[in-house]
């Protein structure tokens, strides 16, 4: 958070003073080269609202979905190829990463309020929060599931029999997106009443 | 042609099968056996030999041979269902290395302690045996033998063996494995009420509207009752579930209040919760003036420890379980300190989760089951423990009524049958009876037809020190039965094996496999188990439940109270008795304790006729009388008038089990209540009868520190527990091939933190030392316990990894349990 | 009684005395907490530790992986309940959610082609037949497991009744 907070103001400092004793040619330069550090520090900043220690810095995430995430096989697994955070919950292409970014402030006034500090709060939001998740997902066919698994790198003879069986049908098909089936594969499960009938308790 | 999963896999499945078998099916396979005569299986029923739920089994044999096991739809306890363990109760008894004739270590063709197992005739066996124990008498008078039994004994044979014990040997050095599993429970229970067992039932569980965990698994550890509390909560979403732990494991994926806190620190939480409920104005003020006294105990009371110990030289009260008495005002004053805030700072667990579960205490209208077996038990101070459950109940007037049920779970199937109601511990008689108390030995003389005053009334050597007094060459003779102490008991390095191994004793073990207790003894005995012999086993509900001999055992197996008997005939009056005993009875004068005890008119007096003709009875053909029935009736007799009454022995073989005390042929669901509780007065509404003034007991007791904690260099906490699949030591479950494959090895439960710390990985070996000794063990960072930073898990089941090795012989002063969920360790990687 | 014992001494002669072969090549790290007055080095006998010496430890398996082969297994006995033969590790199984029903549920049958849960499951404890599996029943884990690929220590003698009856029936003919 300093970081990016620094950055701001080294930009903010820059913006901010008159152009008294400095040559039209020297402020074109500079300017282009502010523009050029501006950029880069804007998607620096970025990039560090991606890492897994930006996420996990807040206890709300820490505690709750990361601690969950550790026992999964997408934090620890034979080749040890390993998701972060970003990886599944934040676009990869600009435009949708930027929109999905705007969307996360909203997430910010969640922390100084404090909607889900406590793990009661946080399950009591649980439904609503993966909700948003599988919509999205569904809505871009599972695009940041694909990212790593591509279909057509899937060799089906080394998949267990009933992974073969579905992805060579339904998956193949279209007629199912991978979050169809792989929910709550890196984080619990929510109540599941209503959503979907086979396992619900109730 | 779209090929479907099921094409697949059925294509696989023959493939498959024909190249293992080699061989293509033979056409009768196929031909289904319609002939009513040929399909016709015998089904009988039977309790489940594993946990202390009691679930009812229905039995099928065929031609000698048990060929089918599941849950009894008849039976109350689980109504149709089983657990893993209690569906293959069928395999049990075929593990391929089943014991079949004793064996003796032998050298040049005699007995030698450093000989090899040599397979030898009983006659051989009890020749041996009869030197060895007329030898330790001789020398060392009662206390120079024991015996080591088990709430897995039927009720006739911990019966038997407590008479050939107390009354003919004349020593009290007598135990069950239950003092490292019950004996907390027991100390609580005369503590508070002054009689043992639940006053409440299972049928509870479909009343509550909230179950409290009190350091209990019963999810993996009493999974039928389980799956009441499961069916109650998720079909009534008023129900809450608070689950307490010093780990996560599963019990918590139904648990809507998850706590996991520090070792020892329930007794902050309990003090909390009471302190809650006067601060908040909740105390049933009309009940507690009726019902309740209160008073403050002694402290610092030390840990059971050798008495040279360090901790224990420095305890100001060791092993004191003193009380004075005080008023409410007094007790409010001394929980005062106990507030929700300082219960967080000690337990870890977050003050809004204590107060959820205070309140649930604490709320008039919703009722409330306390659940605890072994967290609460195996303490260092499980009594105190189990104390301040009952007060909270006990302010609240939470008690004896459907669903208002402080539940004090049971581990053996008949530790509350055997172990508690017959009296196999070795300062108790049957009927919650002692043998310090002279009148107690009077009424046990007069029942036994005995003579007066030959009870010894000295306490014996319970199941910790019976272990210190082999290897301090004290005990010499020793008998252990349905157990496998070696593996089970604490301090395995410093006290067991070298007791065992010490040159001057004998060891002898009943078991029906090879155990690592079996290899450890001198002599081994072939044992009969389950339904291959007739017996009674009570659960933790009070529910006595009979079965006949289904099948017969192989070999030359016996079962442990043929064992007893037969021994018996061995010995004279003249041999074991003081000489002016006989002088003054000459009538007893050279007869042998098989005459004194079993031929006593009681024991025998139900001729072989009485048995039902559609069973064997092996023991009873061999004596030549129903042998179990007369043991029984001989025992119920200590229990009828006396608020244990149970009812009589042919009737267990018809019901499904009965709760006692059953009173003119009704049983007793809530005891100490109006109404269902015959023993109760009219009027009364609630009477406490175990006390003489009719009341029960809150206690003030405070918190103290564990005998041993983390520190610098051993720097986790270590507990140990059972496993779903696999019974105590595995004997029989890891002989069963599916359970066995379900869980075959054991290993360390471990945050992945902790691990990372140590630069270790799942499934790395790593040695678990403590100041004791060491296993070898694979980490386990996924699965179904989850330990928090700082604490580790390791099952004991596994008699390759003999955890308890590690443990501590630290016992609760007062129960003299061992506490196997906390000691100090270090874990590195080999 | 006396004369059984010859018949039945055969067989547990053989797995009574195990050699002391491995003893050697077992590390005996724990001899430092051995008692001095202990004397150990009698034959062991074969138990589930094998012939190893109690006071010595040995190197524990290496962790077994799950059977995750689909193949059905054969039942000892029509009321056992049959074991899984996949991996269930990754499955949510808590008051939440129940990742078994996602297959195996009546309704999924047809997409999933797993085995749906038998009509018993169905069963509350009065014995009477709820339009959903009964809750009593919510935790699968309670009575089937899975299977890991680790060959059991002893072999078991159990008799499948199947086995039985043919005889019978063979006798009666």
């Amino acid at each position: 958070m300093n970081k990016i907070m620094n950055l701001l103001k080294m930009g903010w400092t820059i913006l901010s003073k008159p152009a008294v004793h400095l040559s039209l040619g020297f402020l074109t330069i500079s300017g282009f080269i502010a523009g050029v550090i501006f950029w880069g520090g804007f998607n620096t900043a970025m990039e560090l609202t991606n890492t897994e220690e930006f996420c996990t810095s807040c206890h709300e995430m820490n505690d709750n979905v990361f601690m969950e995430l550790q026992s999964t096989i997408h934090y620890s697994n034979r080749s040890g190829v390993r998701a972060i955070c970003s990886d599944c919950h934040v676009p990869h292409n600009w435009t949708d990463k930027i929109a999905r970014k705007m969307q996360a402030s909203k997430e910010v006034w969640g922390k100084i309020f404090g909607t889900i500090d406590t793990r009661e709060k946080f399950e009591a939001h649980r439904l609503r929060l993966a909700q948003n998740e599988w919509t999205r997902l569904k809505a871009n066919d599972s695009l940041e599931c694909r990212n790593c698994h591509e279909f057509d790198s899937m060799d089906f003879t080394r998949q267990s029999k009933r992974a073969a069986a579905q992805h060579s049908s339904a998956l193949a098909a279209g007629e199912k997106t991978c979050i169809d089936c792989h929910k709550g594969i890196a984080h619990k499960l929510p109540n599941m009443d209503g959503v979907r009938e086979g396992g619900s308790p109730h | 042609m779209k090929l479907t999963r099921r094409d697949v896999i059925k294509a696989q499945a023959a493939a498959t099968a024909a190249a293992v078998a080699g061989i293509s099916l033979p056409a009768s396979a196929s031909n289904i056996i319609t002939s009513s005569t040929a399909n016709k299986l015998t089904w009988s029923k039977a309790p489940c030999r594993f946990c202390g739920t009691g679930c009812g089994i229905s039995v099928a044999t065929k031609d000698g041979k048990v060929v089918a096991t599941h849950g009894d739809e008849k039976a109350p306890v689980n109504k149709g269902l089983s657990c893993v363990k209690g569906y293959f109760l069928s395999k049990i008894m075929y593990g391929k290395d089943r014991l079949t004739t004793p064996m003796l270590r032998k050298k040049d063709g005699v007995y030698n302690k450093e000989g090899e197992f040599t397979p030898v005739s009983w006659d051989e066996a009890f020749d041996i045996m009869e030197v060895k124990f007329k030898k330790a008498l001789k020398e060392k008078g009662p206390t120079g033998v024991g015996m080591f039994g088990s709430g897995q004994w039927t009720v006739q044979e911990g019966y038997a063996a407590v008479k050939l014990m107390k009354a003919g040997f004349l020593s009290n050095n007598i135990d069950p494995n239950a003092r490292h599993c019950m004996a907390s429970a027991v100390g609580g229970f005369m503590r508070t009420f002054g009689i043992d067992e639940p006053m409440g039932c299972y049928d509870d569980m479909e009343a509550a509207d909230a179950f409290v965990l009190w350091g209990s698994n019963m999810a993996e550890m009493h999974p039928i009752l389980w799956t009441r509390i499961a069916d109650r909560r998720l079909s009534n979403p008023h129900v809450k579930v608070a689950v307490l732990s010093t780990y996560e494991h599963r019990s918590f994926d139904l648990a809507d209040i998850p706590a996991v806190f520090t070792p020892q620190t329930d007794m902050v939480l309990l003090n909390a919760i009471a302190n809650y409920i006067i601060e908040s104005g909740s105390v049933n003020h009309d009940f507690v003036n009726k019902h309740v006294n209160f008073r403050e105990g002694v402290t610092d009371i030390g840990y059971g420890l050798r008495p040279t110990h360090e901790l224990q030289k420095k305890a100001k009260n060791p092993n004191s379980g003193a009380s004075t008495p005080i008023d409410l005002d007094a007790f409010a004053k001394f929980v005062k300190p106990y507030t929700f805030e300082y219960a967080e700072k000690m337990s870890g667990v977050p003050a809004r989760n204590i107060e959820k579960i205070a309140k649930l205490y604490a709320d008039p209208n919703t009722k409330v089951m306390s659940l605890w077996t072994m967290g609460v038990n195996q303490h260092t101070r499980g009594v105190w423990t189990n104390n301040l459950l009952y007060n909270i109940h006990l302010l609240t007037g939470k008690i004896s009524e459907p669903g208002n049920s402080p539940f004090s779970l049971t581990g053996q199937p008949s530790a509350c049958g055997t172990a508690r109601e017959v009296g196999t511990f070795s300062h108790r008689l049957p009927a919650d009876m002692v043998v310090k108390n002279p009148k107690h030995r009077a009424i046990a003389e007069k029942i036994w037809k005995i003579p007066a005053g030959i009870l010894n009334g000295t306490p014996g050597a319970h199941a910790v020190k019976q272990v210190r007094d082999l290897k301090d060459s004290k005990i010499n003779a020793y008998w252990i039965q349905v157990n496998n102490n070696l593996q089970a008991g604490p301090n395995i390095n410093e006290e067991i094996l070298p007791g065992y191994r010490n040159p001057d004793n004998f060891i002898v073990t009943s078991d029906a496999y090879p155990t690592v207790t079996a290899e450890a003894s001198d002599l081994i005995l072939p044992t009969a188990m389950w339904v291959e012999k007739e017996g009674v086993y009570g659960n933790a509900e009070r529910r006595t439940q009979a079965w006949y001999q289904l099948v017969n055992a192989p070999g030359d197996a016996r079962s442990d109270m043929w064992q007893v008997v037969e021994f018996s005939k061995r010995f004279t009056t003249d041999e074991v008795w003081p000489a002016e005993v006989l002088a003054a009875n000459p009538e007893f004068k050279g007869k042998t304790l098989y005459e004194v005890l079993y031929k006593n008119g009681n024991v025998n007096q139900f001729p072989i006729g009485d048995i039902s003709s559609d069973y064997e009875n092996q023991e009873s053909k061999d004596f030549g009388f129903y042998i179990q029935k007369g043991l029984f009736e001989e025992y119920a007799s200590f229990g009828r008038g006396h608020a244990h009454d149970l009812a009589d022995y042919d009737t267990y073989h018809q019901v499904r089990g009965l709760r006692w005390p059953v009173v003119d042929g009704k049983e007793t669901k809530w005891r100490f209540k109006e109404g269902s509780d015959p023993y109760v007065k009219e009027g009364a509404d609630f009477q406490f009868y175990g006390h003489k003034d009719n009341k029960a007991i809150v206690f003030a007791l405070p918190y103290e520190p564990p005998a041993e904690s983390p520190d610098e260099e051993f720097d986790m906490w270590l507990s140990t527990g059972r496993v779903l699949e696999h019974w105590h030591s595995g004997s029989m479950t890891q002989r069963v091939p599916e359970l066995y494959k379900a869980f075959p090895n054991a290993v360390c439960f471990m945050h992945p933190e902790d691990a990372k710390k140590r630069g270790m990985r799942r499934g790395d070996e790593v040695k678990v030392i403590s100041r004791r000794g060491e296993i070898k063990t694979r980490i386990e960072t996924r699965g179904r316990n989850k330990p928090p930073v700082g604490l580790v898990f390791v099952p004991w089941f596994d008699a390759s990894q003999l955890i308890n090795k590690v443990t501590l012989d630290a016992t609760c002063p007062l129960s003299k349990q061992t506490d196997y969920k906390k000691c100090a360790v270090k874990i590195e990687k080999v | 009684m006396k004369t059984l014992v010859n018949k039945a001494a055969k067989h547990a002669f053989s797995l009574a005395m195990a050699t002391v072969l491995s003893i050697s090549a077992m590390s005996v790290s724990n001899t430092a907490f051995a008692n001095e007055k202990v004397v150990d080095n009698a034959p062991e006998m074969a138990t589930l530790r094998g012939t190893a010496p109690l006071n010595a430890e040995v190197t524990p398996p290496a962790m077994s992986k799950v059977e995750n082969n689909d193949l059905k297994r054969q039942r000892d006995y029509p009321q056992q309940p049959p074991t899984i033969p996949h991996d269930i590790s990754k499955y949510q199984l808590d008051k939440n959610f129940n990742k078994c029903m996602d297959c195996h549920s009546r309704k999924f049958a047809d997409e999933a082609q797993a085995p749906a849960v038998s009509v018993t499951h169905y069963m509350n404890r009065d014995g009477d037949f709820l339009g959903e599996m009964s809750p009593r029943r919510y935790f699968c884990t309670q009575c089937h497991v899975h299977q890991l690929e680790s060959e059991p220590l002893v072999e078991n003698e159990f008799v499948d009744m199947e086995k039985i009856i043919r005889k019978a029936h063979e006798r009666s003919k």
